[in-house]
């Protein structure tokens, strides 16, 4: 498993790129959001995969979940 | 990767913080602090560029009212003080050297502080939070960067 990372990259302009790496769902904005209050303002965002990847596995624990249960799903 | 965030720096802070942010910057940049006797020279004959900077605000409440910071390079000569809105500002002088040099240069320089400032208010945070920094580098082109872990 890839280790959770956070890289700040600060240009000599001054602007602030946040890349987290590793850290799946939607714990990886929390993360980005920490450092845009220690910071500034959000400019742009950009998601990538392992955003969604928790998202799915939560999802496929839940049909498995409602069809032990009856639910829909 | 997971997310990517573009951030642009509110520079807040008294006047402490922004001198401290002003001082590291110019070294970078080959600027020298100016002595008092340059500091208060006063010329006509030189053009001017006056940029402010928007995200910024100096805290009148720990001084800075009537602050300001001289540089130099080479015939170059940029003083830092905050403006009557309390905005950061700088303002750029030189013989010899045209309005636009001038203005490309003092963008720089307000770059460059900006960076440092953005620099300091991080790694100070981080620490503040036990937040390891596990890397930190100069690239080529002087942007600088940390790898965190344990957050």
């Amino acid at each position: 498993m890839a280790e959770e990372e956070v890289e700040i990259e600060i240009s000599p302009q001054g602007k602030v790129i946040v890349r987290t790496n590793g850290i799946k769902g939607s714990r990886c904005l929390d993360v980005a959001e920490l450092f845009a209050r220690i910071i500034g303002t959000e400019e742009s965002r950009q998601l990538t995969s392992e955003y969604y990847e928790q998202d799915t596995e939560a999802r496929r624990h839940q049909r498995v979940a409602n069809r032990y249960t009856g639910g829909d799903g | 990767m997971s997310s990517v965030i573009v951030l642009a720096p509110l520079i807040v802070g008294g006047w402490p913080v922004i001198s401290a942010a002003v001082t590291a910057a110019i070294g970078t940049m080959g600027f020298s602090v100016a002595t008092a006797a340059a500091a208060q020279r006063r010329e006509s004959s030189v053009n001017r560029a006056e940029i402010e900077v928007e995200n910024s605000e100096i805290l009148a409440s720990q001084g800075g009212l009537e602050q300001s910071i001289v540089v130099e390079r080479g015939g170059i000569r940029a003083t830092f003080s905050r403006d009557a809105r309390g905005a950061l500002k700088v303002c750029m002088e030189g013989e010899s050297v045209s309005k636009a040099e001038l203005q490309r240069v003092g963008e720089e320089l307000l770059g460059a502080v900006t960076q440092q400032y953005a620099y300091h208010r991080i790694v100070s945070e981080l620490k503040n939070r036990n937040m390891v920094v596990v890397d930190e580098e100069v690239l080529a082109d002087r942007s600088v960067k940390i790898r965190v872990r344990n957050f």
